[in-house]
């Protein structure tokens, strides 16, 4: 049972139950356990094995570089030479990420409630503000009278 | 499987709970024994297929007709084998190394899809593979995008997208052959024939109300029944059949307007548990074939070994 790992797109992977200690299984394939006893219940390393990198593939320059998988690889030259023949094959491409996947964190999955607002947060977004623009049409449409065109 | 212990029943009912509430679960979180080794037995499975499926088609690469469907073919097995890539990386999570997992196929301890023990004797049959058993597993593959494990629907989310390119091939492969000489046709139609059992066979035994299968249903790593995909497989490609005025290999095929299925004619089912053990007609040769390429290549493995023990600094220690 290897926390970390196959995931296709950019969602976080791997999150390790924190309140059960897995037991290391599935030869070389498992890294640091979860942080259980250091008081970092909501997050933990995704702790893949050594020899695993995980592939981020920018598609366009003006992009983000998005997680595709992962290989297996000794170094990141052989890493990015095994990305590129395993995540490039069909669509755009123009730069390549590899990151040991041992070197991920991640937050925990029963810590996803920490990302829902506690409070209406809908002031962040703009369109909560549209209040004036509606002042604006209806007085316009209270000014447009057909007969006067 | 090592011995384990009994889950936490409290566990092991929030979890089903869960995932008949149609929720995912990511690698690393707390599974179920049986759901861990069921989803482990099923996408390792898979996997093999990926790789030992790559063979029969392989064959035919320095024998393509013409160098653009070389290239294509070739693209297409170098798919084969990415998936596998993929799908061994899966697995992973689930408790096994990839090295592990391989050792075992290429020991001969581990089973592959039952259509990859046929032989593919002529270039027709490759047009059969690219839309029959690709267009079958597309079937079983696109329902189990909905399956509970999250690595795994994401993973068969780009399998399918790939396996989409290579049932157009097939059929324009088979296209150019249904549209060709009666010599053509008559290799066409005869390859149809061989593959119409494998074919049949290859989404399993007939639907039985069985605890296991309800319980895999269940747990979502089943999303659709056999006959359930059978069927949903002669929808969509009886028609390709008959499209060209072929003959559908069975007599015995029939639609049930009113029941909104076909009947076939029952295939021998023994053939199929025989064939999955590796009692297959092309079963010893494939796999000599891949323990051979295991040994051939490696060297590769030495090598990589070898330059981790050489750069230990700044490879990985």
């Amino acid at each position: 049972m290897t926390p970390g790992g196959g995931a296709h797109d950019g969602s976080p992977r791997g999150t390790g139950d924190v309140t059960r200690p897995q037991t290391p299984a599935g030869a070389g394939s498992t890294g640091t356990p979860a942080r259980h006893d250091a008081g970092g219940l909501w997050e933990h390393p995704l702790g893949a094995a050594k020899d695993v990198w995980a592939v981020f593939v920018q598609g366009r320059r003006r992009d983000t570089h998005v997680y595709a998988g992962d290989v297996h690889a000794p170094d990141a030259e052989m890493a990015l030479v095994l990305a590129k023949e395993n995540y490039t094959r069909r669509d755009p491409c123009v730069s390549l990420w590899v990151v040991r996947a041992d070197q991920i964190h991640a937050t925990a999955q029963d810590a996803a409630e920490m990302f829902v607002p506690a409070t209406d947060k809908s002031y962040r977004f703009g369109g909560s503000y549209r209040q004036q623009r509606r002042v604006l049409q209806s007085s316009y449409q209270a000014a447009y009278r057909e007969e006067d065109q | 499987m090592p011995p384990v212990p009994p889950d936490d029943p409290e566990m092991a009912a929030r979890f089903t709970l869960r995932v008949q509430g149609g929720e995912q679960i990511e690698a690393g979180e707390w599974l179920p024994a049986e759901y861990r080794f069921e989803a482990l037995r099923l996408i390792n499975m898979h996997a093999n297929s990926e790789i030992m499926g790559a063979l029969p088609e392989r064959e035919w690469i320095p024998r393509a007709p013409s160098l653009a469907r070389k290239m294509a073919l070739t693209a297409k097995v170098q798919d084969e084998v990415g998936h596998g890539m993929l799908l061994y990386r899966v697995a992973e999570t689930l408790g096994r190394s990839r090295d592990e997992m391989i050792a075992d196929l290429v020991a001969g301890k581990a089973r592959f899809h039952n259509v990859f023990h046929y032989p593919a004797e002529t270039w027709a049959d490759v047009a059969i593979i690219q839309v029959f058993v690709d267009g079958a597993a597309m079937q079983t593959q696109g329902a189990l995008r909905s399956c509970s494990y999250a690595p795994y629907s994401r993973v068969l989310k780009r399998i399918c997208y790939e396996e989409d390119f290579h049932i157009q091939l097939g059929l324009d492969v088979w296209r150019s052959l249904a549209e060709g000489t009666p010599r053509q046709r008559a290799m066409l139609q005869d390859a149809l024939r061989r593959w119409w059992t494998p074919i049949i066979h290859f989404f399993g035994m007939p639907d039985r109300v069985s605890p296991h299968t309800e319980k895999m249903l269940a747990w979502r790593i089943k999303v659709k029944s056999n006959e359930e995909l059978r069927q949903q497989f002669l929808r969509r490609f009886v028609p390709v059949i008959l499209e060209y005025g072929l003959e559908v290999p069975d007599p015995g095929l029939r639609w049930l307007d009113d029941e909104q299925r076909y009947v076939y004619t029952e295939p021998d089912w023994e053939e199929l548990k025989r064939v999955g053990r590796g009692g297959g007609p092309k079963s010893a040769e494939r796999l000599a074939l891949r323990q051979r390429f295991h040994e051939q290549h490696a060297w590769v493995r030495e090598a990589v070994a070898r330059w981790l023990h050489d750069h230990a600094q700044d490879a990985v220690a």
